[in-house]
């Protein structure tokens, strides 16, 4: 691994967030795919309704849990991307797709 | 060092019982000093269940060793329920209370036909259930799985919320004049005159003189008995509670399970509660009782199993607490012999009974008759016949300086 | 179908049994694994993220790499090292409990599946997390951590905003402020809480450490190049947007009065960082709560042992004192396990380590001179706070109800924070008090005075939410073959006898 890269365009990925595609670098975390698309509000919080988003972006404050291939619950900031995954996005509690 | 203070009624433990007791003594005009050796409704009473149990109970915990008479609980839990209806209006505070009613299931014939033999009882006792085959079951609750073969229903089954009930029953005490010392341990309980002399406090300035003193001490209850010359053969437990992630609203009855420990149910705030009564690893009485792993499996397998649901679901906490349970299961409530103006109350199910109890206890140190026949449930029973002394003074001296 | 014949949803869960176990794979861990594994014993890592590399050694997605480089190349290599040597390395592998036995960890893996992980000797190498404090509108999106800024910079080449404000206390505020300026982001300044770049007495200890001083240096006047403005003794009144952060207004602390308010659409607020020391405690470490930071770390020695026979604890999870820190407690930490095996490390590895160590304490002790103390800044920064001001996210518990439930006593008693929790939810919600639970616990002392429980919400089981699905597997069957060294000493755990936890 060198420090500097190449200057190439960069490998992407698509993958669609709630049903439209987004195209992203491959292998980032879902919450940097979501963030740079300028995307923050990922759910909301079931006792205020209140939209919410990562916060600490290491898997402990559990505010970027999203829906990732009909699984809830996932933390986006733990989770690389990968082609043709499907984010969902807005879920307020567990069981709530 | 203050000066002692007078009382009409001590209670030692602030729990739910002696937070219900205080709200039922101090409303009827008598002066309550309540003692509490923690933080008021942490131990017991902060990590039951909650539930409210009205049709006939599952009658062995896991790891009970003696079953407890259903028939005679059900007056009891029918006069409680009857309170319950009405609790908080007159507590003028939400405990969250939700009578949405109850199933209890089962899933095997021999199941099937206790709940057919509690369905008499209950009809007997004027409690209203209803046994129902496994598709009626299902059709009433689809969360139900296909193992429940047959299931009792109950309109009055529900849950109030623990964390609330203790509170709202000492700040009613507290509006009547009831005065509550968290922080104080009782450290001796001496005759005085005609009643008791209580000393608590870390370093014993506290001192009540009291006609009645009201033992609510959950597992500290045999203890404090202790001071005052009874010894009761209590048999404290740790049991622990598993609780779910929030989700929306999914479950609108409480379910239980007549053979084996399982109680499920969705809570206010809409997390699941699953418990059953499975041990916890210790009990721990001075510290925080931990919880089993083995115990966490065994609970949510058959909550799995008989709510298929719940598998998609996350654990988000454990805790134990404890059970001030009695040797044969049974509820404990009645002045000792041999000692007036002590009372006592305690044992399983509290919660359930704690409205009741409640007025039992102010109508015994009122030596007016009790609500329901308890002549049974009292704490004769669980002495042996020598500690009947009036005279303790000699031969309890060690007790009298163990701090509760 | 009957009771007797419901089909449980999956097989046994897999058990691991190894010489060394190791929970956490940053610095710490990876340098522990390296040696470990280099010196023959079997060695498992787990960690919950996808990649190797913790926090500080947070690897780039390849493509972000190929692309823009790789902006901590020695992580990388530490990683292919530990590989190379031997170490199983399970990623995406939660730890969340510990079994009745006391010494038998839980996992889940990234699919749900449970794992239990034994070791003959347990290394907890589980990172630290960033210390927060709530203000008005720190739950708006928008507003994250210094963590996370730094993430997304470094390994995912995204920005984080286009228009950031950087705020709270302590060094790492500045690094990440520079990797957003490298990024094309406008940084519209940051707010540090204390004084530490004007010159004081304290400061003078810096001159012995001139490494370390002219890094701090190399930030300022990177910041200064950008025409980044830093100011000092100021911090985050309140953040104020809709559905995402629009704006933030600095003032300086105590002094509302002279506040300024700038358009941004990122904010990252963070206080330095705190011990993950949740695994510790549950196996029975004992633990001591530092005065400055006021957080509860396990006690080690300079090994890494804990009172745990056979448990040590190293890297952030011992104590903050970054990452060249943590790698050489994690090296301490191998060479006194292989000690115990009769592999002993050459003396000189272990006197260099030692030393290493020592002078990087001293560094540690320097950084904690300059910055406001933690503990502090929380028993100013939090009690001011208003009513509205939401303190507990999960629940959405605001600072009102905590103080009107903290203020209920009648009698004057030590007011339990434990009680307040229960009675208002706080601190009940999915992070479980992490990131509440020291605001929580302030405010209460802030009305009561006095406050029970120096340990604001213990650790509990589970440590992390786990699927109940992954509870459901039946007995565990007769364990795989162990992979133990032939001829290892017994059990060094000793016997195992459960441990009361800490209160």
């Amino acid at each position: 691994m060198t420090r500097t890269g190449t200057g190439t365009p960069p490998r992407t990925a698509t993958i669609t967030v709630d049903g439209r595609p987004l195209t992203v670098v491959d292998g980032v975390s879902v919450a940097a795919a979501l963030v740079g698309d300028g995307r923050w509000t990922l759910r909301r919080n079931p006792v205020s309704g209140e939209p919410r988003g990562p916060f600490c972006g290491m898997g402990v404050c559990l505010e970027c849990e999203v829906t990732i291939d009909d699984r809830a619950g996932v933390r986006a900031c733990l989770t690389r991307v990968r082609p043709g995954m499907r984010v969902g996005t807005g879920g307020g509690d567990d069981g709530d797709r | 060092m203050s000066g002692v203070l007078t009382a009409d009624a001590v209670i030692v433990g602030a729990g739910v019982l002696g937070a219900a007791a205080a709200h039922h003594l101090a409303r009827a005009g008598h002066r309550v000093v309540i003692l509490e050796r923690g933080a008021p409704g942490r131990e017991g009473s902060g990590t039951t269940a909650g539930n409210l149990h009205i049709q006939a109970v599952h009658s062995q915990r896991p790891g009970q060793e003696v079953p407890l008479d259903n028939a005679r609980f059900l007056p009891l839990q029918r006069a409680a329920s009857e309170r319950w209806e009405t609790l908080e209006e007159e507590l003028g505070a939400s405990v969250e209370l939700r009578r949405s009613g109850g199933f209890t299931v089962a899933e095997t014939p021999g199941q099937h036909a206790e709940l057919v033999e509690k369905h008499a009882w209950e009809t007997g006792a004027g409690i209203p259930t209803e046994v129902l085959d496994g598709d009626a079951a299902r059709a009433a609750l689809p969360q139900l799985g296909p193992t429940v073969i047959a299931a009792t229903w109950c309109a009055l089954d529900g849950y109030a919320n623990p964390l609330k009930v203790t509170p709202a029953y000492l700040s009613s005490a507290a509006r009547s004049g009831a005065r509550t010392h968290p922080y104080s341990p009782v450290r001796r309980i001496d005759r005085h005159r005609e009643g008791w002399r209580v000393t608590a406090g870390r370093d014993g300035g506290l001192v009540v003189d009291t006609p009645v003193v009201v033992d609510t001490a959950g597992p500290w209850l045999g203890r404090v008995a202790a001071m005052a010359g009874a010894a009761l053969r209590m048999s404290p437990v740790a049991i622990q509670m598993h609780s779910t992630v929030r989700l929306p609203p999914i479950l609108p009855h409480l379910v239980q399970h007549i053979g084996e420990g399982l109680s499920v149910k969705q809570v206010a705030a809409g997390n699941l509660l699953i418990g059953g009564g499975w041990p916890a690893r210790t009990l721990d009485l001075e510290g925080r009782s931990l919880p089993s792993l083995a115990s966490l499996h065994g609970n949510v397998r058959l909550a799995a199993r008989v709510l298929p649901f719940l598998a998609d679901l996350r654990l988000l906490r454990m805790w134990a607490g404890p059970l001030a349970a009695t040797p044969d299961e049974m509820p404990l409530i009645g002045e000792v012999p041999g000692l007036p103006g002590f009372l006592v109350a305690g044992g399983t199910y509290a919660f359930t009974f704690a409205p009741l109890w409640g007025e039992t206890l102010r109508c015994l140190a009122e030596s007016k008759p009790p609500p329901v026949d308890i002549a049974d449930l009292g704490p004769g029973r669980l002495m042996d016949h020598a500690d009947h002394q009036a005279d303790h003074q000699a031969d309890h001296q060690e007790e009298r300086n163990t701090q509760c | 179908m009957t009771a007797d014949h419901w089909n449980e949803p999956s097989g046994a869960p897999e058990t691991v049994t190894r010489d060394v176990l190791i929970v956490g794979g940053g610095p710490a861990g990876l340098s522990a694994a390296e040696r470990l594994a280099a010196a023959g014993l079997t060695v498992t890592l787990v960690d919950e993220q996808p990649e190797l590399g913790g926090q500080y050694y947070r690897r780039p997605a390849p493509a972000v790499a190929e692309r823009w480089g790789d902006h901590r190349p020695e992580g990388g290599a530490l990683v292919e090292r530990v590989r190379a040597a031997g170490a199983e390395c399970r990623t995406r592998h939660t730890v969340w409990g510990v079994d009745d036995d006391g010494r038998t960890l839980l996992a889940v893996d990234g699919e749900g599946r449970p794992v239990r992980l034994r070791g003959r000797y347990l290394i907890i190498a589980t990172g630290a997390y960033e210390r927060v404090l709530p203000f008005p509108g720190w739950q708006l999106p928008g507003v994250a951590t210094p963590g996370f800024a730094q993430h997304l910079a470094a390994s995912e080449h995204t920005p984080i905003g286009e228009r950031v404000l950087v705020a709270g206390s302590g060094p790492f505020l500045l690094p990440v402020a520079c990797s957003l300026v490298d990024l094309g982001v406008t940084v519209v300044g940051v707010a540090e809480a204390g004084t530490p770049y004007r010159p004081r007495p304290a400061a003078l200890g810096a001159l012995r450490h001139p490494a370390r001083l002219r890094e701090l240096a190399g930030y300022v006047t990177r910041l200064a190049r950008a025409r980044v403005p830093i100011w000092q003794g100021h911090s985050v009144v309140r953040a104020e947007g809709t559905d995402r952060v629009s704006s933030v207004t600095v003032a300086a602390v105590g002094d509302p009065a002279a506040a300024r308010t700038f358009l941004v659409d990122a904010l990252c607020v963070g206080y330095g960082f705190r011990p993950q020391t949740d695994l510790a405690r549950m196996l029975g470490c004992d633990v001591r709560t530092d005065a400055v930071t006021g957080d509860a770390t396990p006690v080690t020695d300079p090994r890494g042992r804990t009172s745990r026979p056979g448990v040590y604890v190293i890297g952030e999870a011992a104590g903050i004192g970054g990452a060249p820190t943590a790698r050489a407690r994690g090296l301490l930490a191998a060479f006194d396990i292989l000690i115990r095996e009769g592999r002993p490390p050459a003396r000189r590895d272990l006197l260099r380590a030692g030393a290493a160590l020592r002078g990087l304490a001293r560094f540690t002790e320097l950084t904690g001179r300059l910055f406001p103390s933690p503990a502090r800044l929380t028993s100013s920064l939090v009690p001011p706070l208003p009513g509205d001001t939401m303190i507990c996210r999960c629940e959405a518990v605001t600072a009102r109800e905590i103080r009107a439930v903290a203020g209920e006593a009648e009698v004057p008693a030590p007011v339990d924070v434990n009680a307040v929790k229960a009675r208002t939810r706080a601190g009940m919600g999915p992070c479980q008090g992490r990131e509440c639970g020291v605001a929580v616990a302030a405010l209460v002392r802030s009305v009561a005075g006095r406050t029970t429980d120096a340990n604001v919400f213990p650790a509990r089981t589970p440590i992390r939410p786990i699927p109940l699905r992954a509870l459901l597997a039946t007995e565990t069957t007769p364990e795989t073959t162990p992979k133990t060294t032939p001829g290892a000493s017994p059990d060094a755990l000793g016997p195992a006898t459960p441990q009361e936890e800490r209160p």
